[in-house]
């Protein structure tokens, strides 16, 4: 019910910011447009456009949990959440479905019920961008392309479930968005065989700036009424939450069900808060991928985000931003804080120092690795976050006395 | 490949690095296939005062079984030592009991069934 209303709200206000003409017009340039990043849906759509494509998604996601008759966990609200948040930046109505059907095939071919690999479905339409690259960016007959984008699109899906798993243990779960290194790996081998067929690919930057007025008070009002909700279920307290800071993070820590609704729900909106204010103050503009990046965030609060584990990260990517060419409140930076917390479990669980040292790596790897799948993975920062954590864990461990 | 085998592998490693952070010095594990279900029986000793960590090991090894985040991460359990993946032996298993007392050695029962049974 909850995640319904979620959906409802960013449908609602979506439906609020235009008219109806604008957002079926804008829903279809949202469609047309590639999707490669960094291509805000504000930008490319509207402002009512990407949150209508960002509600429907929520909504759509949670109905198929529903269909699926799936147990709502802390990823299924990650989940849902990583959905509606990449509906503002690079998955729409139409390029997510062809890698659902992908996984589908992949579990009618394993004789197994959809519904074991609904998440890996879910979170690999990371690669929904090649979907409409291939049918509308490239220069090539329609009746070529299309057949050819809802080929690849439907056999990434298919080879995605056992390569998700499989790379898992690479970084040990200490990199949140496994789909995301996983997605990095098969966009790069993609993207070299276009490139060796002559067809030029490169990352771009659509990044909208206005609307901040909006969208801040349509964050502080989800999220304040997320802790406020959280703290009467919790008996109108915060009891718990010093307890849940203290777990890691690591894949598999499912908040929802390890510790309940009501601090999950907490966890979650202080969670968003703190990202929207970082943002703010740093002088970084509310727009689709930022509010992507901020939605994730919130999302994963219930698998394995905590204030205590996400912060050494953001002061990790601040140093980068301090002591680099790059500036904290550019777009690549701005993203890179967001979502490294994918690498917050390091945070948890070898302590602050190293959550430091992961974001800082991170915010300088994560600029370097959109050239490789030309920005066609949407999880960019799991791809990176997968390369620093696979190569810290061992040094980290390596140093770590016996116990 | 389902690896249901090797799942059932990962599950003993899992629960040897768990003996082993507990301070065990001898623990023996018994695991029987039969046409419905995978059975594996462990005993261990652990060190004094670890109780606490025990009723831990409970809240965990019973969460429900969660057969669409088994598959996406099984592969992680038994494959650190710095950290546990517990909480997703539980999601992987149908039954589990866990039995100790002030002294005694922990035995702990597993059941993953071939066909689910937890919807």
């Amino acid at each position: 019910m909850v995640l319904v209303a979620w959906g409802l709200t960013l449908l609602g206000f979506g439906l609020a910011m235009d008219t109806p003409r604008g957002i079926l017009s804008g829903l279809y340039r949202i469609i047309v447009e590639p999707d490669f990043l960094i291509t805000d849906y504000i930008s490319v759509g509207g402002l009512g456009a990407a949150f209508v494509n960002a509600g429907l998604l929520m909504l759509i996601s949670t109905g198929m949990l529903r269909f699926l008759d799936i147990k709502i966990t802390g990823a299924s609200i990650s989940g849902v959440w990583l959905m509606s948040g990449f509906g503002l930046f690079g998955k729409n109505i139409l390029n997510v479905w062809f890698i659902i059907l992908g996984v589908w095939l992949f579990s009618c071919f394993q004789k197994e019920k959809f519904s074991k690999y609904v998440y890996i479905a879910l979170f690999g339409t990371s690669l929904a961008p090649i979907v409409t690259q291939i049918i509308f960016g490239l220069n090539m007959p329609k009746t070529f392309s299309i057949p050819l984008g809802m080929f690849t699109g439907i056999a990434v899906g298919f080879i995605l479930p056992p390569l998700s798993t499989h790379m898992m243990r690479i970084h040990q779960g200490f990199n949140l968005y496994n789909i995301g290194f996983t997605a990095g790996i098969v966009g790069t081998i993609l993207v070299s065989i276009f490139k060796s067929n002559g067809l030029q690919m490169d990352t771009r930057i659509i990044w909208s700036t206005a609307h901040q007025m909006p969208l801040a008070i349509l964050l502080g009002i989800l999220f304040a009424s997320m802790v406020g909700m959280g703290y009467v279920y919790n008996g109108m307290s915060f009891r718990g939450l010093q307890k849940l800071y203290k777990y890691s993070g690591r894949a598999v820590t499912d908040f929802l069900v390890l510790e309940g609704f009501p601090l999950t729900l907490i966890n979650m909106g202080v969670n968003g808060i703190f990202a929207t204010v970082y943002v703010i103050l740093v002088g970084g503009a509310l727009n689709g991928p930022v509010i992507g990046g901020i939605f994730t965030i919130v999302g994963f609060s219930a698998f394995g985000k905590h204030l205590s584990n996400i912060f050494p990260i953001f002061i990790g990517v601040a140093l980068g931003g301090l002591t680099k060419m790059w500036a904290v409140n550019e777009p690549g930076m701005l993203l890179a804080a967001l979502f490294g917390t994918t690498l917050a479990p390091i945070a948890g669980q070898f302590g602050w120092g190293y959550g430091v040292i992961a974001g800082f790596l991170h915010s300088l790897v994560v600029q370097n690795v959109g050239y490789l799948h030309a920005g066609l993975n949407l999880y960019n920062n799991g791809f990176s976050g997968g390369i620093v954590a696979a190569t810290l864990i061992p040094i980290i461990e390596a140093f770590q006395k016996e116990e | 490949m389902k690896h249901e085998r090797l799942k059932i592998s990962k599950i003993v490693e899992e629960l040897m690095n768990y003996f082993f952070y507990m301070g065990a010095t001898e623990f023996n594990f018994n695991v029987q296939e039969t046409e419905e279900h995978f059975r594996i029986y462990c005993q261990s000793n652990y060190k004094e005062n670890s109780l606490k960590k025990l009723e831990k090991l409970v809240k965990l090894l019973h969460c429900t079984k969660h057969e669409e985040l088994e598959e996406y991460y099984w592969t992680l359990t038994g494959d650190c030592d710095v950290a546990n993946e517990l909480s997703l032996v539980g999601m992987m298993i149908d039954e589990a009991t866990v039995r100790y007392g002030e002294g005694e050695d922990v035995e702990i029962t597993l059941y993953r069934y071939k066909v689910n049974k937890s919807k």
